[in-house]
């Protein structure tokens, strides 16, 4: 029977062409949107890597300020610490979690390179985002006295530079190691974290690099503040009114990463939605397209119905052999489709993993056969319910 | 072979009550060939779509071997048409997308035949009807009395016991008509049953046993 439904088919294809190429059009949006979509599910799945909830970030400006920065940022860390209602605080560099802000360098170990997002950050760090590690240890004050600037780096890194080997005790350089001249511009790992998904949950792992930032650093001027469970906003108060007051004419903004991180999902998950509105349109419109098409033809063959009925098929065949078109149809498009599809994870574009092209693409095949089945299932019905000796008295 | 007891056919509306048979009475016997004979709107063709399980009656039974077949459900049904039962149309209802061949083949692919057997019975029924030449082609590039011999060759190709024609000539001019019902008599010759709707003498007289009505009842 598939034989006799491809010949059926191929010699009608200057008719099935038009349809060919809309089932053809609506795999490709659907392969491209479900590609974002197992893409961002896939890494929404993964850890985030940190603690989020009730971590504020102090933005400290110092505007016209140019005297002593870097004392008065000092003596503002230890006051914030020294609050009952804060567990820890970090300075960090303007990369904070959920932050549009992204640094990144080249990392080298001996003759591997990698890029890596770069987070200069303190001692306290981890405390702060409660960032376990899986190796070393996170930097401590007396780090700061080594030759190489401590760091640590996360297990993608890790995977990058050193493969198996144990990345502890390692010293990497950069691309700046050679021009910077009496500055630091080597690293020694002191410890590995798992993950550190910056961005948030639906970003990729990407690897990671935490340098040591520099005791009198003044530019990096953000504060990350973890707070105990209970802290409101009277604190907020009272924490902006203490540090405008130790560093006059400073501009103090804070902020919450629960809030930045809903704000970071909505830049993803935005795009997603307004692609899925316009696949869903596009669907419906093709589902409306076969609909009508299928009724007309059924209707144009309604001898061809009865005729066949008349030589041995049963209801059920008849809605067999208008599905099992269909299906033909649908698997013609899709094997076109699949010729652009699968260039996608052959050629590694936009340097996403190859499951995800795939699971994209068998998703699409599903759904299509799915609309497909549901657009035939009645016409092919109704064909059945043809009366043969009706229709064949018609022509 | 096939009975049919005190049939009845009435078409129905919301307005309107047509009687197409009445009260016919009708015993076709393996090897005859019988002809069915009435003016326009006698009831002919329903009285065929009857016999050929295509319609049900409204009244009466009808019996195939023997069996009584009112109670049959659709896949039943549809069995006895592929297996004992060949058609033969006026209009020929061939499928034109499809070859001559893969026409001849459509009774086939409703039975569990491979499809090397199924290439092999087409082309011997072709032969039959003397189209071994024109497998290739499609409905549209053959004339009417071919397109016919191609319905023929589509009947008998699952060699069923009963070839049903529904006036087999009507759309031919009279040579080819002639050609067509030497080809129907050579088949029963061979054995096949068949019964004819037509509206030429001339043919109905070159069956066996005629029957004939007139708006809707059997008057001979």
């Amino acid at each position: 029977m598939l034989r006799h439904l491809l010949k059926l088919i191929w010699n009608k294809k200057g008719s099935h062409s038009l349809l060919i190429i809309e089932i053809w059009a609506s795999f490709m949006v659907l392969f491209g949107v479900l590609s974002l979509i197992v893409y961002n599910l896939n890494n929404y799945l993964e850890p985030i890597g940190f603690e989020y909830k009730n971590v504020w970030v102090v933005d400290l400006n110092n505007n016209q300020d140019t005297t002593a920065i870097a004392e008065k940022t000092t003596q503002i860390m230890q006051r914030i610490r020294s609050y009952p209602q804060v567990a820890s605080a970090s300075r960090m560099s303007s990369n904070t979690p959920f932050s549009a802000n992204t640094m990144n360098n080249s990392t080298n170990y001996q003759k591997i390179s990698s890029m890596a997002d770069d987070y200069y950050t303190d001692e306290e760090f981890s405390k702060t985002l409660d960032l376990p590690l899986t190796a070393g240890r996170w930097y401590l004050p007396e780090d700061r006295v080594s030759k190489s600037t401590p760091v640590v780096i996360n297990k993608k890194l890790q995977e990058k530079l050193f493969g198996d080997e144990n990345p502890l005790g390692k010293v990497l350089g950069n691309n700046d190691s050679e021009s910077e001249g009496n500055q630091k511009t080597t690293f020694r790992v002191v410890g590995v974290v798992d993950k550190f998904k910056a961005k948030g949950e639906f970003m990729l792992d990407n690897p990671a690099i935490f340098k040591l930032m520099d005791k009198n650093d003044k530019w990096n001027k953000l504060v990350l503040i973890k707070t105990k469970a209970g802290t409101d906003a009277t604190f907020e108060e009272r924490l902006v009114k203490d540090i405008a007051a130790m560093a006059p004419g400073w501009g103090i903004e804070v902020s919450y990463l629960t809030e930045s991180r809903k704000n970071r999902h909505n830049l993803t998950l935005v795009p997603v939605i307004i692609f899925l509105i316009i696949s869903g349109f596009l669907l419906t419109n093709v589902a409306l397209g076969l609909f009508g098409i299928l009724n007309l033809g059924i209707a144009r063959r309604r001898s061809e119905i009865g005729l066949r009925r008349a030589m041995g098929a049963t209801e059920g065949s008849v809605t067999a052999q208008f599905l099992g078109e269909m299906w033909v149809l649908a698997a013609f498009s899709v094997i076109l489709g699949l010729l652009f599809a699968v260039q996608f994870p052959i050629m590694n574009v936009f340097d996403i993993a190859a499951g995800v092209y795939l699971t994209a693409i068998a998703a699409a095949i599903v759904v299509i056969f799915v609309i497909v089945t549901l657009c035939a299932w009645y016409p092919s019905r109704q064909a059945a319910r043809v009366q043969p000796a009706l229709a064949l008295h018609e022509e | 072979m096939l009975q049919l007891t005190n049939i009845d056919k009435t078409y129905r509306t919301s307005s309107v009550e047509t009687l197409a048979l009445n009260n016919i009475n009708l015993n076709v016997k393996k090897g005859e060939f019988i002809s069915v004979m009435g003016p326009s709107g006698c009831g002919k063709s329903t009285l065929l779509n009857i016999m050929g399980l295509l319609d049900e009656p409204t009244g009466g039974e009808i019996s195939i071997d023997g069996s009584r077949v009112a109670n049959y459900h659709d896949k039943e049904l549809a069995r006895l048409r592929n297996e004992k039962l060949g058609f033969i149309f006026q209009s020929f209802h061939l499928i034109n997308d499809l070859s001559v061949l893969d026409n001849v083949e459509i009774p086939l692919l409703y039975r569990k035949t491979s499809a090397k057997v199924r290439r092999e019975l087409a082309q011997e029924a072709l032969e039959k009807v003397g189209l071994s030449n024109r497998m290739k082609h499609f409905p549209k590039q053959l004339s009417g009395g071919q397109k016919q011999r191609v319905a023929i060759a589509r009947a008998i190709v699952g060699r069923p016991e009963i070839i049903l024609a529904d006036e087999p000539t009507g759309n031919l001019d009279s040579v080819m008509g002639n050609e067509i019902l030497d080809i129907l008599q050579k088949l029963n010759d061979d054995g096949a049953t068949i019964v004819m709707v037509t509206h030429d003498d001339a043919m109905a007289q070159r069956t066996h046993r005629l029957v004939r009505l007139f708006d809707g009842t059997q008057v001979l």
